[in-house]
């Protein structure tokens, strides 16, 4: 199985002083094409820190991650955004869309950073997302759920290998989330990689493989 | 916590650099204003100077010792054309007072006064500084040889050498006693006369004219003609930094509150929060204005410390020039007024979005507030529209629409006040090198009597020479209200031609052309009545024919023909004004006038004296004008600081999509665009509209000034915008990369 992402002996500690707390302890993990692995844990376990140190949004303390068999550490700020860009796409519970912006233009925003040629899959993925007729409004008159879409099409814009989902169902009803949780289902079957941190259980069941992240460990 | 020390800098930066421009306008402003009042404090300055022909002390004495309300009289002989030298410089123009016991009339600033000691002299200030001379050093005065240097003496009856460009020492009666034989009744042609309730010196001035009759009085000066005449030498430059200072202050008052009251509302669920633990309204406002208050003292006490301290040598210098002293300690009392006024602008600032705030529910507060997306004007659909980072930076700006309207207002004003202070630069610079801007058709003057005028006009590449008479006199109807006669044997305008503001030229030798200082002083008009009290003390009448707009001597000039002067003062003399041929190059006839005998100078609008006091006036606005530039990069940099603070969920996702720092650059660069671009448009129509009539209102009794906007000055404002967001961007990206993606993804806006 080609590894997409791993993290070998990664370690963070949060907080500082007497309320330092180490969230990730030693983790080993690995995440392989067409594979949708699913983390749950307890609030606060340390679980937005994986997905955020296996993208590259912030540093571990010690161990290090590969993306498509590039390492991350020691590279440059730019360098590691470059490599976000081409290899990883994320999709937030908030969503996180520019409010300025329609829900297509939010997509074609993130194609600015990416390889070229990546504004031609923006008309491709909003159709195929079946959010053409809502492609030009902009967030704050969109459902959550197809604000969800947008976001999901955001982070598949730039073709990348790897897709890293925090909580995509949290703020959606059950049938908006199905909807979400077969996008990113589809995306595996395209043969990326899908990682998501949830609390919902139909995700860890549609999950092909779930862990625990439980007092810095995975399980 | 890096973030927190980030707002933290950035507010007391702003605040530090509104105590900047205050600091530097608000010195400059004061030690300008009080400047005359120390001076004339300091120096025991009689209420009234008078000049008069050289002649016995006593029979002086007997005439003016019968005027009412006089607490005490001094003498001096006053002896001029006498040539002065040191440290390789020379005048021959210079003036000796020789001065008896009594009171000085002067300040001692360095060294002693004149004692016993023989060989001693006191040198002005203006001259030691021009010449270097301290203490101790020597100064060659014809007909008294070598004398040595006992102190440097600051007398206020007039501006300083060189600005004044009679160069003048003081040495003691004793002296010219052992040197010449004491004279039981000496000469004297200068009356320094203290009264004892100078709120009553109408009364004086009412009995001066008859009491002097008899007397060949030259000069009549009270302590209020001499301000005026320091006043004016300053002229509109001195007017123009107070306002400068009024729109440095406007602008930063502006910015401190606003950024005070956005880091207010930032904080509000921290408001909320001890609300909810028990805390009163009055207590939370109270600490959030103790927070503010703590960063913005230091930063305000700083700021305006280092303007006091860049403007001073500037000032100083300034001061020198107008024979003024500087505030000293004194200037402690505006800088802590002015400290007073930043701390209670910030503090106020925060005071009412606080208020506000804590009026809200707590659960409101703790929910934070968050930036509500714009409302939706119209809903787009179809195609998507170009969204650049440009645009969208843009975007992001005019998202919170007051702030975007306080900040290019604050811009806009700022950027128009320094296209003012550039027009003056560039009037400075025309007053000092083109005589046009006077209105002066003559390039050159040369030293001569009126028959060699002719002589002048054969040389080649000269049009036409004829002598130009000058003298300094006074309305007699107000012998306050000193003036200059400027005089050409026949047709004036053929050598300088004032525009005309109303009336006509002169035709006769009965009639005149006013300036429209003069005429809005002496309340003239085409058709009025002048009368002018000469250096022979009589009284010569002319019929006003026109009124025209000049700028020398700040409108107090007045044109006339040679004839009646010289009735009046057969030995009138001048130098030959010679105009040019159309083409004609001034450093080629200047040298054939030299073959022909004559040394020309050159005539710029100022004189060679003064070209040093322009330069130190530009230098001044141009320190206050840094000043204002420093003002819009704090504004600009805040205002972008607060866009990334409001937005620094959506600057997280784009860098968790790939954006790099140049694509961050590029969204800030929009940002300051969509501020900048305005600013730049609202400040050219400002200057053009408002500031510009306003200062051209202020010196429309000299001169009609070209204050329109240039296109060079337009460019050279834009490009210090474009200065200005450039750096903005740089570090407002530079502050942005540096805050971790995951941390700002979990922030509330």
């Amino acid at each position: 199985m080609t590894s997409l992402l791993r993290l070998r002996g990664l370690t963070k500690t949060v907080g500082s002083g007497r309320a330092a707390r180490r969230v990730l302890d030693d983790v080993d993990f690995e995440l392989g094409a067409g594979e949708l692995c699913a983390v749950v844990g307890p609030s606060g376990s340390g679980k937005s820190t994986l997905l955020h140190l296996a993208g590259g949004l912030d540093e571990s303390d010690a161990g290090d991650v590969s993306v498509a068999g590039q390492r991350l550490g020691g590279r440059s700020d730019p360098a590691l955004a470059r490599l976000r860009a081409q290899h990883v796409g994320f999709v937030f519970q908030a969503f996180h869309l520019v409010a300025e912006l329609s829900g297509e233009e939010n997509v074609r925003l993130a194609a600015r950073f990416g390889v070229p040629g990546a504004a031609r899959r923006v008309a491709a993925l909003i159709d195929a997302m079946d959010l053409r007729g809502v492609a030009g409004t902009r967030p704050a008159q969109l459902s959550g759920g197809e604000q969800q879409r947008f976001a999901v099409a955001r982070a598949l814009v730039n073709d990348p290998e790897l897709v890293l989902a925090d909580e995509p169902t949290g703020n959606l009803d059950a049938a908006a989330g199905a909807v979400v949780l077969d996008l990113l289902r589809a995306a595996t079957d395209a043969g990326r990689g899908v990682l998501v941190v949830t609390h919902d259980p139909a995700v860890t069941a549609r999950a092909d493989r779930v862990l625990t992240l439980r007092d810095g460990r995975l399980s | 916590m890096r973030g927190r020390r980030d707002r933290v800098l950035v507010a007391a930066a702003l605040t530090a650099a509104a105590g900047l421009a205050v600091g530097v306008a608000g010195s400059v402003g004061f030690a300008l204003a009080t400047g005359y009042d120390r001076a004339a404090q300091r120096s025991d300055q009689p209420d009234l100077l008078a000049r008069f022909a050289p002649g016995r002390l006593s029979a002086l004495d007997a005439r003016l010792r019968r005027l009412p309300n006089v607490e005490r009289i001094v003498y001096r002989l006053e002896v001029n054309r006498i040539a002065l030298a040191a440290n390789g410089r020379s005048r021959r123009n210079g003036a000796v007072h020789v001065v008896r016991p009594g009171r000085r009339g002067y300040a001692i600033v360095a060294g002693r006064d004149l004692g016993e000691r023989p060989g001693e002299a006191l040198v002005e200030r203006g001259v030691a500084r021009e010449w270097g001379l301290e203490p101790g050093d020597r100064i060659d005065a014809r007909g008294l040889g070598r004398l040595r240097v006992a102190g440097i003496a600051l007398s206020v009856d007039n501006v300083a050498f060189p600005l004044a460009t009679v160069p003048r020492i003081y040495v003691a009666q004793a002296e010219i006693d052992r040197r010449f034989g004491a004279d039981p009744d000496p000469g004297a042609n200068l009356a320094l006369v203290w009264l004892a309730d100078p709120d009553r010196l109408d009364i004086t001035l009412a009995a001066a004219r008859p009491a002097a009759f008899g007397l060949r009085t030259e000069q009549l000066l009270t302590r209020r003609g001499v301000q005026q005449v320091i006043d004016q030498a300053a002229g509109i430059v001195i007017a123009l930094l107070a306002v400068f200072a009024l729109v440095a202050s406007a602008c930063a008052g502006a910015m401190l509150a606003a950024a005070a009251g956005a880091d207010v509302r930032r904080r509000a669920p921290v408001l909320g929060l001890q609300r909810a633990l028990g805390a009163t309204r009055r207590q939370v406002i109270a600490e959030q204005l103790l927070d503010v208050a703590v960063v913005a003292a230091p930063a305000a006490a700083l700021g305006l410390g280092v303007g006091a301290f860049a403007a001073a040598a500037p000032t100083s210098a300034l001061l020198g020039y107008l024979n003024e002293v500087g505030p000293g300690l004194a200037l402690l009392g505006p800088l802590a007024a002015a400290f007073a006024g930043l701390v209670a602008v910030v503090v106020a600032g925060a005071a009412w979005p606080a208020w506000q705030l804590t009026r809200r529910p707590v659960t409101s507060l703790l929910r934070g507030g968050d930036l509500p997306p714009a409302p939706a004007r119209r809903r787009t659909g179809g195609r998507a529209s170009s969204t650049g980072l440009l645009m969208l930076g843009a975007r992001f700006a005019l998202a919170r629409r007051g702030r975007w309207l306080a900040s290019v207002g604050v811009l806009a004003v700022a950027t128009a006040a320094v296209l003012l202070i550039l027009a003056v630069a560039d009037l400075l610079v025309s007053l000092r090198d083109d005589p046009g801007t006077l209105g002066r058709r003559y390039a050159l003057t040369v030293p001569g009597t009126a028959r060699d005028a002719a002589a002048v006009a054969r040389v080649p590449g000269v049009a036409a020479a004829a002598q130009r008479s000058t003298i300094e006199a006074a309305d007699s109807f107000s012998l306050t209200q000193p003036l200059r006669v400027v005089a050409y044997p026949a047709d004036h305008v053929a050598f300088e031609a004032a525009p005309l503001a109303t009336g006509r030229r002169l035709r006769t030798a009965r009639e005149v052309e006013v300036g429209l200082g003069l005429a809005d002083a002496l309340g003239l008009r085409p058709g009025s009545l002048l009368a002018i009290q000469s250096a022979t003390g009589r009284e010569l009448r002319f019929r006003v024919a026109g009124v025209v707009r000049a700028l020398e001597n700040d409108g107090r000039i007045v044109y006339a023909r040679t004839a009646p002067l010289l009735r009046d003062d057969p030995s009138l003399g001048g130098p030959i004004a010679v105009r040019l041929e159309r083409g004609a190059d001034r450093g080629e006839v200047t040298r054939r006038l030299a073959r022909a005998g004559f040394v020309g100078t050159p005539t710029g609008a100022a004189t060679l004296s003064s070209r040093s006091f322009l330069a130190v006036l530009a230098t001044v606005l141009r320190t206050v004008a840094l000043a204002i530039g420093l003002v819009c990069l704090a504004a600009v940099l805040q205002t972008l600081g607060l866009t990334t603070r409001d937005r620094r969920r959506s600057l997280a996702v784009l860098r968790a999509s790939g954006a790099r720092p140049r694509h961050l650059g590029a969204l800030l660069a929009g940002a300051a665009g969509a501020i900048l671009l305005p600013a730049l448009v609202a400040a050219v129509m400002l200057q053009r509209f408002v500031l510009g009539p306003i200062v051209a209102g202020l010196t429309a009794d000299y001169a009609t000034l070209p204050l329109g906007v240039r296109a060079l000055d337009g460019l050279v404002a834009g490009g210090g915008l474009a200065f200005v967001g450039m750096v903005a961007v740089v570090l407002a990206t530079r502050s942005s990369i540096h805050q971790p993606i995951a941390a700002e993804l979990q922030r509330d806006a």
